[in-house]
Parts: C-alpha cells; sequence; structure tokens
C-alpha cells in the first residue's frame, strides 16, 4: 500500500511539471539558477575559510576537521527542529489526512508516508548547504569522487536519523497530550529551542577557532582541537567517517556508515512500531479545536480610538486580533528575537582598532541590521497577504479596494518594523560609539530601509499570493518568498553603493582633507537614493496590486 | 436585482461560462441549477467580483460591477461554496467585523448580533474561536454576517450544504420573508426539491451555457417532459439515460 501512496506523489509530481507553462519553465528555470548562484557563492566562501584554516601551521588539518564536526552538528540540531515542526503539520494538521485516515490504509502505512514527508521537507534544505562545504573541503584537501561518494553514502541515514527524532518527540508529545493546545506548545517550544541553540552557538564565540589567542593557553586550545564534538551523537560519526574518508582508512569508514545506516534504520523502525499504538490518539487529540471562551462587549475597537470609525480600523483590529491570537507567530517572534540579540551581541564583541574603523562598521551596519530587518519582512510582512488563506473571500467581496486593503496591512507592518529598526540602529551605533554624521546617516538610512522593506514585502506578498498552503514556512520559501529576499539584498545593497559616496567624503574630511566635500557629488547620491527608495516600494506595490486585483484561485 | 449581458469567463483555452444573458428582479428567488463543472460557481464569482468577466457586463442593485464595483459589492450579501472564515476570530468578532466593513453602525449591531446567533442557534458558541465550529455552524456564521447589513442582493452557493433539518427549514423561511420585502435572491444548488420548493424561476446551465430558464411548468415544456417533476425535467435537459448500464453493473 506504501508504494500506492509514494506513486501518488510521483504522479502529481510529474503532472504538475506537465502543466507547467512555457513561462512557468523560464521562471522556475531563472530561480533555480538564482539558487545554484548562491550555493556556488556560498561554496566560494566557505572555500575560502577552508584554505584560511588549513594553512594554519601544524594545527591546519585539526582545524578543518573540528570545523567540519560542528557544521554537522549544527545540521544535525537544525534538521531536529525543523522536523519537529513539519512533522506537527504533515502528520497532524495536513489537508489529505482525512481521507488518508477514513481509507482502508493500515495506520503505519499513513505514518510511513507522512513521516517520509516530514523527513524530506525538514532536511533537503539542509542537506543541499552542506553540498558546497564538502566540495570545498574535497577541493582543500584533495580528495577525488571516492570520497564525494562515500559522502553521498551516509548523509541520507545522517538526515533520516535526525529527522526521527523530531518526529519522534512530537508523536510522543501528542501521544501524551492529545490537545490542539500542545500543537501551540510544540510551536512555541521548538522556536524557543531553535533561538536557544542559536544563541548557544553564537555565546560559545566560535571565532576562537581562528583566534588561538582568545583562549588562555595553547594546551586548552589543543584540548578544544582534538576533543570529539558531542561523540554520543549522530553529527560526530558523521564527521569522523568522512575524516576516515579523506585518510583512505576505508574500514573505519565502513564501521560508522554501518553504525548510521543501523541507527537510523532501528529508530525509524522503532518509530513505525510506536505510531501503530501512538498515531491515532495524537491525530484525533489534534482535530479538537481550542475551548476557551471570550467575551466581546461591543465597545469602539482601541482602532477606532486612534483612526476613527470605518473600515480601516476594523482591518487593522481583525490584523491585531488574528496575529496576536496565532502562536506560529509566537514562535516566529521569538527566533527574530534570539537573531536580534545575536546580532547586537556580535556587534558588541567587535573589536574596536581605530575611530575611523568604528564608523565605517556603524557604516556597513547598514547592511548587516537591513539584512536582519529583511529576515523579519520574510517572516511578517511578506506572507500577510497570503495569510488571509481560504478566508480571503471574506475581503474580496466586501466593499474595499484591494489599495485600501494592502495599504491596512502596511500600516499593521510598518510600525513595529520602524521600532525594531530604529532600537538596531541607535542600539548599535551606540556600542560602537560611532561620530555624529554616521549615526545620523546610518539611523536614517535604517529607517528608510525599513520603509521601504514593509511597501516591498506587501507589494510581493500581493504578487505571489498563496492562499491554499498548510503552514506559513511553505509561503516564505515560496517562489515569491525567494525574489522578495532577493529583491530586498539587492536594495540594501545599492543602498550601500550610493550612500558609500558621502560617507568617503565624510572620512576624507575626518582624515582632514581640504575639500573633502563634493556638494553636487552628495546631492546626485542624496536624489539617485531617493529614487532607489521610491522605486524599491512602489514597482513591487503596483504590480502586486494590479496582479491581486486580478486574481483567480 | 441582477443583470447579466453575454458574461462570458474563460480560464486559458477552458471557457467556464459562455455568453451568459440574464436578468433576476427585485424580489425574485432565482435557482441555478446544473452538474458538476457548469460554471455555476464561476457565474457566482463573476457576480460577486472574486472574478473578473472575460467579456460581458454584470450590474447588481443597478451598478455595474466592472465600474461601480464597490457600490455593487455593498448592495450584495454572498455564500460561497466553502464557508472559510478566519479561525483566530470568535462568532461574534467575525460579525463585528462583516458589519464594520459593511458600515453597519455599532448600536445597531449591539442588539442585532446577538439576535443573529439565537436565531440560529449560535448564542453558545458565539464566544468560542471559528477554528473550533463545525462545517454547518461555520455556514450559519456567514449566513448570519449577509443578514447582518441587509443586502439588497444575496448571492448563495449552495447555502444549505451542511445545515440541520432545522437550520435549513429556518434559512427557507429567512429567504422567503427577505424575498417578500424586496430582496433579490440568486442561488445555486444541486438540492432539486429546495429548488422547486423555494424558487420563483429556475436557470439550468451546461457546459457554461444557459440550456433552459424558466418556471417549473415552463421548463417542463422545455425538456417536453409531462408530468414530470423537476428532477424529471433535469434529467431530461441534462441527460441521465447513460447512468442506466452502470446501474445494470452495479
Amino acid at each position: 500500500m506504501l508504494d500506492l501512496l509514494l506513486r501518488r506523489r510521483a504522479r502529481s509530481l510529474v503532472n504538475t511539471l506537465g502543466a507547467c507553462t512555457p513561462y512557468e519553465w523560464a521562471r522556475n528555470s531563472a530561480f533555480a539558477a538564482a539558487g545554484a548562484g548562491l550555493l556556488c557563492g556560498l561554496h566560494v566562501g566557505l572555500y575560502r575559510v577552508l584554505v584560511y584554516l588549513s594553512s594554519v601551521e601544524l594545527i591546519g588539518a585539526l582545524l578543518v576537521w573540528k570545523l567540519t564536526a560542528m557544521l554537522f552538528l549544527m545540521t544535525l540540531s537544525m534538521v531536529t527542529v525543523s522536523s519537529l515542526l513539519t512533522s506537527l503539520t504533515t502528520l497532524f494538521y495536513a489537508y489529505d489526512l482525512k481521507f488518508l485516515m477514513k481509507a482502508p490504509v493500515s495506520l503505519r502505512v499513513v505514518f510511513l508516508d507522512k513521516s517520509l514527508e516530514s523527513a524530506f521537507f525538514a532536511s533537503w534544505m539542509i542537506g543541499l548547504v552542506l553540498l558546497p562545504f564538502v566540495l570545498a573541503l574535497m577541493r582543500v584537501l584533495h580528495l577525488g569522487a571516492a570520497f564525494f561518494l562515500s559522502f553521498a553514502a551516509v548523509l541520507p541515514a545522517f538526515l533520516l536519523l535526525a529527522a526521527s527524532f523530531g518526529i519522534a518527540f512530537t508523536l510522543l508529545l501528542l501521544y501524551l497530550f492529545p490537545s490542539s493546545r500542545t500543537r501551540d506548545v510544540v510551536w512555541v517550544l521548538s522556536s524557543l529551542s531553535m533561538t536557544v541553540m542559536y544563541g548557544l552557538v553564537r555565546f560559545a564565540q566560535p571565532e576562537r577557532l581562528i583566534r588561538p589567542d582568545a583562549l588562555k593557553i595553547v594546551a586548552e586550545y589543543l584540548n578544544f582541537l582534538q576533543a570529539p564534538t558531542a561523540p554520543a551523537l549522530p553529527s560526530w560519526w558523521l564527521a569522523r567517517a568522512l575524516e576516515s574518508a579523506a585518510a583512505g582508512r576505508w574500514g573505519a569508514w565502513a564501521l560508522d556508515a554501518a553504525r548510521l545506516w543501523g541507527a537510523a534504520l532501528l529508530v525509524y523502525a522503532a518509530l513505525v512500531w510506536l505510531a501503530g499504538a501512538a498515531y491515532f490518539t495524537g491525530y484525533s487529540g489534534a482535530q479538537e479545536g481550542a475551548l476557551r471562551k471570550r467575551t466581546h462587549g461591543f465597545a469602539v475597537l482601541p482602532e477606532q480610538r486612534l483612526l476613527g470609525a470605518g473600515r480601516r480600523s476594523a482591518l487593522l483590529w481583525k490584523e491585531r486580533v488574528t496575529f496576536l491570537r496565532d502562536v506560529k507567530h509566537w514562535s516566529q517572534m521569538l527566533l527574530i528575537l534570539g537573531l536580534v540579540f545575536v546580532y547586537l551581541f556580535s556587534i558588541r564583541r567587535l573589536p574596536h582598532n581605530a575611530p575611523e574603523f568604528w564608523s565605517l562598521i556603524a557604516f556597513l551596519n547598514v547592511g548587516t541590521a537591513g539584512f536582519v530587518i529583511s529576515a523579519l519582512g520574510l517572516r511578517f510582512t511578506f506572507p500577510s497577504v497570503s495569510l488571509e488563506g481560504r478566508g480571503w473571500w471574506i475581503l474580496k467581496s466586501s466593499p474595499l479596494t484591494v489599495s485600501q486593503i494592502m495599504r491596512q496591512k502596511f500600516v499593521f507592518s510598518v510600525f513595529p518594523t520602524v521600532a525594531v529598526a530604529l532600537a538596531l540602529g541607535a542600539m548599535t551605533t551606540s556600542f560602537i560609539g560611532a561620530d555624529r554624521f554616521t549615526t545620523w546617516i546610518s539611523v536614517g538610512a535604517l529607517l528608510a530601509v525599513s520603509v521601504v522593506l514593509c511597501g516591498m514585502g506587501i507589494g510581493l506578498g500581493a504578487l505571489f499570493p498563496r492562499f491554499t498552503v498548510e503552514n506559513i514556512h511553505q509561503i516564505e520559501s515560496s517562489v515569491g518568498g525567494f525574489v522578495y529576499m532577493a529583491a530586498s539584498l539587492c536594495y540594501i545593497g545599492a543602498t550601500l553603493s550610493i550612500l558609500a559616496w558621502p560617507m568617503r567624503m565624510h572620512f576624507l574630511a575626518m582624515m582632514g582633507s581640504p575639500r573633502a566635500w563634493d556638494w553636487t557629488a552628495a546631492a546626485v547620491a542624496a536624489v539617485s537614493w531617493t529614487i532607489l527608495s521610491a522605486a524599491a516600494f512602489a514597482v513591487p506595490w503596483t504590480l502586486g496590486r494590479r496582479s491581486l486585483e486580478n486574481h483567480e484561485e | 436585482m441582477i443583470e447579466i449581458e453575454g458574461l462570458v469567463k474563460r480560464f486559458g483555452s477552458h471557457t467556464a461560462v459562455d455568453g451568459l444573458t440574464l436578468t433576476v428582479a427585485s424580489g425574485e428567488i432565482f435557482g441555478f441549477l446544473g452538474p458538476n463543472g457548469a460554471g455555476k460557481t464561476t457565474t457566482v464569482k463573476c457576480i460577486t467580483g472574486l472574478l473578473k468577466p472575460t467579456a460581458g457586463r454584470v450590474r447588481v442593485a443597478g451598478f455595474d460591477t466592472a465600474t461601480q464595483t464597490l457600490d455593487a459589492k455593498r448592495a450584495m450579501g454572498l455564500v460561497p461554496d466553502e464557508p472559510f472564515v478566519y479561525p483566530k476570530l470568535t462568532g461574534v468578532e467575525y460579525l463585528r467585523f462583516v458589519g464594520e466593513l459593511y458600515g453597519v453602525p455599532l448600536a445597531a449591531m449591539k442588539p442585532r448580533i446577538p439576535e443573529l446567533l439565537e436565531m440560529f442557534e449560535l448564542a453558545p458558541w458565539g464566544g468560542e474561536l471559528v477554528e473550533s465550529y463545525s462545517h454547518g455552524m461555520r455556514q450559519k456564521l456567514v449566513l448570519a454576517g449577509i443578514l447582518l447589513h441587509d443586502p439588497k442582493v444575496l448571492v448563495l452557493d449552495e447555502p444549505m450544504v451542511g445545515l440541520d433539518p432545522k437550520s435549513a427549514r429556518l434559512v427557507k423561511d429567512i429567504f422567503l420573508t427577505l424575498a417578500e420585502r424586496g430582496t433579490t435572491i440568486f442561488m445555486c444548488t444541486h438540492v432539486l426539491e429546495i429548488a422547486e420548493k423555494l424558487c420563483d424561476r429556475i436557470g439550468i446551465m451546461i457546459g457554461g451555457k444557459m440550456i433552459a430558464c424558466g418556471t417549473v411548468p415552463e421548463l417542463e415544456a422545455q425538456a417536453k417532459t409531462r408530468g414530470s417533476d423537476l428532477e424529471g425535467i433535469f434529467l431530461s435537459l441534462t441527460g441521465g439515460a447513460e447512468y442506466s448500464a452502470l446501474l445494470r453493473y452495479l
């Protein structure tokens, strides 16, 4: 029966590909090429890091393998947490579960089908990102195809094992606490664990790896390098297997490969066995709605107090209430909070060598903080239109224009985003101790960038709406999400390039250069940046509005 | 009233609605029948502004839906084929939101929303999130929503699906009362019995074209089936003889 279920997936994929128009083929090929370009860029960066590490005298090889083990440990934890979230949706809330559950199919077969789907979606992207690293490793250590094959042979086992941990946790939790409230708890806990994990990795200061002077004594540094990285975990088995393959110790490689595959199959088999007893209890409980009475006193809405009565206030009120009641947004907020804290920590840990250097960092901060804001937009602003979901008919059939709907979504997003931008800009320039001009230009640029990215997020969200997805991650990882990230990063890059002119003049003036300021060039920079920002806001907005007005689903 | 002139809706090379022309008068209940895929829901979506027609014109309560979109929408109430409602709002909050969208004054909503919830037997669940509602409860909530702003035209796509017999009876009585007061009702349904009892006129659509339209006796004459009920007329017009071979197999 499992083969039948898997065949339906293959058939769906073939049908989807077969139904693609030439335009869709061209579009998908362009995005695939852009993705390949990103992976190539990552490969170049990782190659340079590995070249640097391997060139360190005496301990070069140790450093390379230590980094490999740390990377695999991070991969393990990311796949585990990601599968925890994915399995929650696919195993308990997927659209086709009602059909599968009432079909004459064994519960274990349904579990196999759904858990394999969870494992695949939780790991394919993270697994793909390992590819540029392994290729860089092969180039640096001059390894051949045999090494790559040895990696490809053990990677699926490693990913399956990592995903199985997350699936097992979700399965047991919903078995022990079968209610939709557990789903909310899992969302928040898993996001919290992701945030904590991310924070721990950063606060462990991995930069010490390439700065031996940061550790007190050399012996401590060598111990750190030689010690296994979490030896009880599969990530260490994978790292050790690859180290053996690189050294041509094929017997040792086979032992670790057997250990990985054995553990993966054993854990997965135990999971399938457990599912026979636990899956249905969890599934049944998860279908129950959260019963909690709320009273509505028909008072004037808080938004109406601010903006007056009318549709605008009602839309904002609906946005606020539905946003805050959805725990998936809380989990996203926790992740973003973690990202912001780690970012601020990293800025604080920067070596302070010279005032000019601090000011330069404060200016470049526009780029990195802009990246944080763009990540924030990808999580909250871009999905905002799609999150209307199948209830889109309510707004579309009501006496509202698409522009009004988009405007209210923009208003709802822009204030928190600007607040984060202001906090990031003000705190980082204060940590760095940037001069007044740099502070004004970076905080001002960040404020403008945050407003533009909000407009861009709403516009592109309207251009690529996905009203029928099962979870928010599908919106973020869609083609539209990719376009948003690419467009926002291009805009931030262009902003930095343009604002670099006045910054250069300012640095020259600080160094005492006479006639540092060319006011014509400064005016050209100001006008260019204004035009760029207006276009980055208006073009996606207009395209999105037109597209949403004609959207047919 | 609803006036449709030469409505065409194409999806790529497929024509879902092919030159539909129809007028539904004020106070009339019009039933729209047809097999699955006939183009009924597409017509509803074109009338309510959820889809843009490829050609033709639709006027609702005197407003052109292409040029006076907001006025037309303000005059309409829609019950879609699937009653998806924001899961994180309560029943009361959903009705309040709909009331605000259609400009119903707060003073009018305050007594009206509890009344509507009471009428549809949703009052005990008015404070619960919609995500905990059954399909029938959501359908009743959407029906309550369209009654809140007292529209001149009701466009209903399978309004009885999921309703218990008592609620179905209530909804029928509500439609009859509203029609008596002058509300225009355009209703797609597969329940021929309801269409026969409730509708003043019935249109039958196949392959995007309306093949018959009129009162039940007029349809009987068009189908040349004397003494048949609506089911007989419908099967005669849309084809049913081909099922006999299948029935023998079963």
